[in-house]
């Protein structure tokens, strides 16, 4: 052998965007003539709340005690128009996953651990779930395109209502769950034939635009006689005109789902390329009703991507007042974020409807595990808002914080660390 | 009986006053709708409400019982979400009746718009006049009974639930995923005690029915080329 043929192959050497994803999807599509199907949601890179840093207290203001003095954390939502608004014990929510998507142990799971930590659960697409609802501590309600599952006796059920136009993972489309998951219980219950690929309702079959959306909500504040809160979830896109729209339209909060959500399918084309990321959206969303001289009154609810105390505390001070995790949660039920949540065979009975898999899920010591993870990143907020010099997680503001990279300034308008600086009116609050 | 006059009212007060009513009267006669939005929204009881006049968008939205005579036009979204009860339109609906539909009847004596039947789950809806494109698409369960002609699309992508029509075009405007076979003799019989209370004078022999496809998947194509060679 020659000393050149010696020398190690540059075989793993991948050359700008030909890299290994990029020829797997090529090989995909000229197999199959089609998109690819994908769970989770988008594997991209986008900028996020690491970009941003939280500013301590010293001189110009004294820190709050991490371990002997306390840092509030009750949160109240939806407070604009009902008389009984969303009280729960800490600002992290459990977003809307759909029983069929997740299967009934994970879902009761996620149940329990709300009622354990005192915040609420979101029963999603396919309907609520007895199991849910039964342990559920607060019961947000989604109200689909698809309405599987759904009645007058889920509104009844509710402690607040949230009407789905959008998400953040594939924004746009509609809700698909594969074949694999509508076993003949989930089949049953949102009335679909079993093992049939769902691909559902991307529009709500009565609200057909913006001025209709404000005369169905009237008719949900009739029903409801006001009492629970109305939130509207939109998808991160044209986030300053939806918003806009949807105060208008009389909710009392706002879900800002980014372009980091996940999901238990969607093509991959979608999750990658549809939506604007949570960082930038949220900044949007607050100005837009700021705008409106709304955002006192308004509810800010921030989901897609958010995973630890950071982007809570940093979400908050940018002007949200809540966030709501979906696969945060999963993970701390045992979820490794495979990508392959399309195909059934969760190894964690979560993803799921396989009778066996599901068997692996401990839902006590899931619930437990779920319960500890939003104390936690809870707790996590709280120390930085204490060393922030706050008494409450929801007195964060933007003064509290700074932007660690030109993009995250550019895209927030909060000023570059060690500067004052900011990229002028038409970025961020500017 | 009583009689409820809507004049100035908004729809939540009227339905206030609704819902009080409907606890003790059998009938009630109600006037000055001024095509009023959210009429009779999630009524619950076994009365008989009769509007002279047309209403606007939502009637009779998850309305649980009662039976809800319009004696002129609905807009659109009629009976969405409608549980139980009845809903009978003497006139013409707009667009997207009976959307999410669980249960009960809705008869519309003259023509609907587009998206009829949208998402149903439930229930009987009859037109007695014409519908729309898309009607019936993805509907979940119930029963649409069309007596006149039908738009493109009809009962694009149903997942259950059968839709009877006479349109003798409806090959050529049916939507995806769904099929024509004839109409059975349950159907028929069904379909006939539907017309006796209703009083359409309608045989059913010439109905066929439109059902979803047997095989365990949808197909859509999302690529539609005017050339194509096979190699």
């Amino acid at each position: 052998m020659s000393k050149i043929d010696k020398i190690p192959k540059v075989k793993d050497i991948q050359r700008g965007v030909w890299n290994n994803e990029t020829i797997a999807e090529i090989k995909y599509k000229a197999e199959v003539g089609k998109h690819r199907i994908r769970g989770c949601g988008t594997p991209r890179k986008f900028p996020n709340f690491d970009d941003l840093l939280i500013l301590p207290a010293q001189l110009t203001r004294m820190p709050v005690d991490t371990y002997r003095e306390d840092c509030k954390t009750q949160t109240v939502l939806g407070a604009r128009y009902a008389k009984e608004p969303l009280v729960i014990e800490t600002p992290v929510m459990i977003s809307g996953m759909s029983y069929g998507a997740l299967s009934k142990e994970a879902k009761t799971a996620l149940a329990k651990a709300t009622d354990i930590v005192g915040t609420s659960i979101n029963n999603g697409e396919g309907g609520l779930l007895p199991e849910e609802r039964d342990n559920s501590y607060k019961q947000v309600v989604q109200i689909t395109p698809s309405r599987m599952g759904f009645s007058l006796r889920n509104i009844e059920a509710a402690d607040a209502i949230e009407i789905i136009i959008g998400i953040g993972a594939k924004p746009g489309l509609s809700g698909h769950l594969m074949g694999c998951k509508i076993s003949e219980e989930v089949a049953k219950f949102r009335q679909l034939p079993p093992g049939i690929d769902l691909h559902s309702h991307p529009r709500h079959g009565d609200i057909f635009g913006a001025d209709d959306l404000c005369i169905k909500i009237e008719e949900l504040r009739d029903i409801t006689d006001n009492r629970i809160p109305i939130f509207l979830k939109i998808a991160a896109g044209r986030v300053w005109e939806d918003v806009k729209i949807a105060a208008k339209a009389g909710v009392d909060g706002i879900v800002i789902d980014g372009s980091e959500g996940g999901t238990g399918a969607a093509p991959v084309i979608a999750a990658n390329n549809l939506g604007i990321p949570s960082l930038p959206a949220l900044v949007q969303a607050v100005k837009s009703l700021e705008d409106m001289g709304v955002k006192d009154e308004m509810s800010v609810i921030l989901s897609g991507g958010i995973k630890d105390g950071a982007d809570l505390a940093k979400a908050l001070a940018l002007g949200a007042d809540a966030v709501a995790l979906g696969t945060g949660v999963m993970v701390a039920m045992g979820c490794v974020v495979c990508l392959k949540c399309h195909e059934g065979k969760c190894a964690f009975g979560i993803g799921t409807q396989d009778p066996e898999l599901r068997k692996r899920l401990d839902i006590d010591l899931a619930a437990q595990r779920v319960a500890n993870y939003i104390q936690a990143i809870t707790i996590e907020a709280t120390i930085l808002a204490k060393a922030a010099g706050k008494s409450k997680l929801c007195n964060l503001e933007r003064e509290d914080i700074r932007s660690l990279t030109l993009e995250a300034c550019a895209m927030t308008g909060i000023p570059l660390v060690g500067t004052n600086f900011t990229f002028g009116d038409k970025f961020g609050f500017c | 009986m009583v009689r409820l006059d809507l004049t100035g009212m908004n729809s939540r007060n009227a339905n206030k006053k609704l819902k009080v009513l409907i606890q003790t009267e059998d009938e009630i006669e109600v006037v000055g709708t001024h095509s009023i939005h959210n009429f009779a929204t999630a009524l619950i009881g076994k009365s008989k409400i009769t509007a002279h006049g047309s209403t606007g968008f939502y009637t009779g939205g998850f309305l649980e019982g009662p039976t809800l005579v319009i004696e002129g036009n609905t807009g659109w979204y009629t009976g969405d979400n409608m549980m139980d009860g009845e809903i009978i339109v003497q006139m013409n609906t707009g667009s997207n009746a009976a959307p999410s539909m669980l249960g009960g009847t809705i008869v519309i004596k003259g023509n609907s718009g587009s998206r009829a039947g949208w998402g149903m789950k439930g229930g009987n809806l009859v037109v007695c006049g014409n519908v729309g494109r898309w009607s019936g698409k993805m509907t979940l369960g119930g029963r649409i009974i069309v007596l006149g002609e039908v738009g493109e699309g009809i009962g694009e992508s149903m997942y259950n639930g059968i839709i009877h029509v006479l349109d003798p075009a409806v090959e050529e405007k049916l939507g995806g995923n769904v099929m024509i076979v004839p109409i059975d003799d349950k159907e028929k019989k069904e379909t006939e005690l539907i017309f006796k209370k209703y009083g359409i004078e309608q045989g059913v022999d010439d109905f066929m029915s439109i059902v979803p496809k047997v095989y365990g998947r949808h197909e859509y194509k999302l690529y539609k080329p005017t050339h194509k060679k096979v190699i």
